[in-house]
């Protein structure tokens, strides 16, 4: 009986650290890195803010337009697939694991569907970043965003292979939860970054 | 696994033997090459960073060789740009940040009793990241350097006026860097706030560790925007987007504004770090706890915060606003009050303390001189007219090597004697100790202090030569003396560290009897630094445990700990 109650695997080596905060490290760890693609963001809104409001310039640079409405569904398409992230968790949590397939493979296929509908987005909407300061603008804040989904797409497919492996369970799913915040991140970006550069 | 078999009831207890697989030791530069201790990686960005502040210092001495004497020709105009463009990039991202990183990643997780960071891999990574921006700067020796100042402005850094490689060689230099200082910085904040030793609440935070944690706050918000900056400095000089092309639409003031936005709390980042080690080594070194310890912690916050809002200070005389101008002046002013809180609780740290005068608190009483100079030149310059007038001469040189140079240099300089029995369980010698203070500390004053009457006069900085007036070739004469008396300063201390690290008499765990908690481990530290992590019972948990050891042993003739004084915070 006694023998039972002992653990097969002896710890060895020095005790386990102390743990002084409630917070995973893992997640606070992405919340911070995140609020350092905040100051990044920054950087590039403060271009946008000199040319639009400091130099007074017309937006968007005369002639141009912006496909609001595209880009407005496109909008609705990363939005949702903050939902099914959110829907891929909930899913782990209570053990889906059909759920939790589905719910990985909706996220990625509708990221890349954005990322998709941003290039040809670029592709017809008739400047080059070198034609004016605005398209610059433009093409830095649309851009940059598109680097950070394009980033998230790949944690994504890191966590999707995981998923069709056996990995994460009810009990232990971080894997999935930590680049799930980072998506998160990204779809709320981008509503910012739509208002902004297309809406006002 | 575990768990099932142990709940299972069908299983019966077997015996088992569980063997664990051993890591085969590697080999002496295989093992640096790939450690993850976080001591290793301290002791290599220790070492690169001063390897970095040597060739700094040499570029330091060649352009004071060449403003020896009036109209020099020694160097050509584009070698001078290049050398003070490389000084003070080397200085700034390759020395004084990352060295206090190092510092933080050796004591950090001893300080707070933990075995190792958050991340150990990432903090590998930090490190590397930091060479490989240090190599690609430095690789454009065998091109173009860059010519265009640290601060990069434009237009001068764009593809017009800085041809060649130069500029994207920096550029990439931050981009690498930067990237380097925010992995290690998110590394640090999740270390200290979440492998605390037992008992270590908030108010009980080493101060050394409360300014790397402000120190790492700083950097989050502080270095993405500089990444921004250069990019979009990168595309412009590559790619023909227009952000700083005033004939397009675009600012060349977008540059500065994203430049001081960092590039201030860079100085915070800087400074705040050498505070932590001035408020580590007083109190050991004037045996009475440290005056005021909520004090000095606060006002490392408040200075961040307020370090944050003084950015334009740096450009007075850019077309801005009156009321931007005064609202700028104001904010560098209210910097005053937390540093002075913090000057004045170091002065009563040492007021009547039994004081023992060895290397480190010598050079932390330098600090405090020296920078108390450099603020108070600070606060004079934070006035907008008067910058009109100071503003790109001299003055501004001699102000800010008093808060850097005098200030976090020799505030690191008392952190190496302070620290070195720890790192390498060796003493440094006293005496070659006090001959480099002494030196430093003359040849600093010597060097910088007739700066400031250089720029009173008018001399502009960067410029390559002067004429012959006034008492110009005087002051730059004794300003270029006084810049070898300090260089041969710092060779006394190099010579010292190569000579103790082999020869020095063995320090023994405990050699200053210090506060903090690295302390308790032995000099150097074991892989896992603590077998035992004591429970943490105040600010200065090593005092307690030598009371503590007194009394169970019945040695010292100190009092058996009050119970009240254990409970104590």
């Amino acid at each position: 009986m006694e023998a039972a109650a002992l653990p097969i695997h002896d710890h060895h080596g020095p005790p386990p650290a102390n743990q002084s905060a409630r917070v995973q490290p893992q997640v606070l760890g992405m919340l911070l890195f995140i609020i350092s693609e905040v100051m990044v963001f920054g950087a590039f809104f403060t271009a946008y803010f000199f040319i639009r409001v400091v130099t007074g310039d017309s937006w968007p640079g005369e002639g141009d337009h912006l496909p609001k409405a595209i880009a407005g569904v496109n909008t609705a398409i990363l939005l949702s697939s903050s939902l099914t992230m959110h829907w891929t968790v909930e899913a782990t949590i209570k053990g889906n694991r059909a759920g939790m397939k589905a719910g990985i493979v909706t996220t990625f296929l509708l990221g890349v569907t954005f990322l998709f509908i941003q290039i040809n987005e670029y592709v017809h909407v008739g400047f080059a970043p070198s034609d004016s300061a605005q398209a610059s603008v433009f093409y830095g804040l649309t851009g940059l965003h598109g680097a950070h989904v394009f980033v998230g797409l790949l944690l994504l497919l890191f966590v999707l292979i995981r998923v069709f492996r056996g990995h994460f369970s009810p009990q232990a799913h971080r894997g999935l939860e930590v680049p799930g915040i980072y998506w998160h991140f990204v779809d709320v970006m981008w509503v910012i970054v739509y208002v902004t550069v297309y809406l006002l | 696994m575990a768990a099932d078999t142990a709940t299972s009831p069908a299983l019966e207890p077997v015996p088992q033997i569980t063997a664990h697989e051993v890591t085969r030791e590697r080999s002496g530069i295989i093992d640096w090459l790939t450690t993850t201790d976080h001591k290793k990686i301290g002791i290599l960005y220790l070492v690169t960073t001063f390897v970095f502040f040597l060739i700094g210092g040499v570029e330091a001495l060649m352009m004071r060789l060449q403003l020896g004497t009036a109209e020099n020709t020694l160097l050509d105009p584009s070698t001078f740009n290049a050398l003070f463009t490389m000084h003070g990039t080397t200085m700034i991202f390759l020395f004084v940040v990352p060295i206090m990183a190092g510092f933080g990643n050796y004591f950090v997780p001893l300080m707070i009793g933990a075995r190792d960071m958050a991340f150990p891999r990432l903090n590998a990574l930090s490190y590397w990241l930091l060479l490989s921006g240090g190599v690609v700067f430095y690789a454009s020796l065998f091109f173009s350097p860059p010519e265009a100042g640290w601060t990069m402005y434009t237009p001068l850094s764009n593809e017009t006026f800085s041809e060649g490689g130069g500029v994207d060689a920096w550029i990439f230099l931050v981009h690498l860097t930067g990237l380097s200082s925010l992995v290690g910085a998110v590394n640090f904040y999740v270390t200290i706030a979440n492998m605390r030793a037992p008992g270590m609440g908030w108010g009980r935070l080493p101060l050394f560790v409360w300014t790397i944690l402000v120190y790492a706050i700083l950097l989050i918000l502080a270095l993405p925007v500089i990444a921004g900056a250069v990019t979009l400095l990168l595309t412009d000089r590559h790619f023909g987007t227009h952000f700083y092309d005033p004939t397009e639409g675009g600012s060349p003031l977008l540059w500065q504004h994203l430049f001081w936005f960092f590039g201030h709390p860079e100085v915070y980042i800087m400074v705040l770090p050498a505070f932590g080690i001035i408020s580590e080594v007083l109190p050991v070194f004037a045996r009475k706890p440290i005056f005021g310890y909520k004090a000095i912690a606060a006002s490392s916050v408040v200075i961040a915060f307020l370090g944050l809002l003084v950015w334009a200070h740096h450009m007075f005389t850019t077309p801005s606003p009156t009321v931007v101008l005064v609202f700028f002046m104001m904010s560098s002013f209210l910097i005053g009050i937390p540093t002075g809180i913090k000057i004045f609780n170091w002065v009563a740290t040492l007021w009547r303390g039994t004081i023992e005068f060895k290397t480190p608190l010598i050079f932390a009483a330098g600090f405090i001189s020296q920078f108390t100079i450099g603020g108070i030149t600070g606060i004079i310059v934070a006035i907008f007219p008067v910058d009109w007038q100071l503003h790109d001469t001299y003055f501004v040189v001699a102000h800010f090597h008093y808060t850097l140079m005098g200030g976090a240099v020799f505030a690191v300089f008392a952190g190496i004697y302070y620290w070195f029995p720890k790192i390498t369980g060796r003493m440094m010698n006293e005496k070659l100790g006090m001959w480099s203070f002494a030196l430093m500390y003359i040849g600093f004053n010597l060097t910088f202090l007739i700066q400031h009457t250089i720029g009173l006069d008018g001399m502009p900085r960067r410029v390559y030569e002067y004429p012959d007036v006034g008492n110009l070739v005087l002051y730059n004469r004794i300003s270029t003396i006084g810049a070898f008396v300090l260089g041969l300063g710092i060779l006394l201390t190099v010579i010292n560290i190569l000579r103790s690290v082999k020869r020095g008499p063995v320090a023994g765990p405990d050699p200053w009897k210090a506060n903090t908690l690295e302390w308790f481990s032995t000099s150097p530290p074991p892989d896992n630094n603590f077998d035992v992590i004591p429970r943490v019972r105040s600010v200065e948990p090593m005092k307690d445990i030598r009371r503590q050891i007194a009394y169970q042993t019945g040695t010292g003739s100190e009092a058996p700990p009050a119970a009240e004084s254990l409970v104590r915070g």
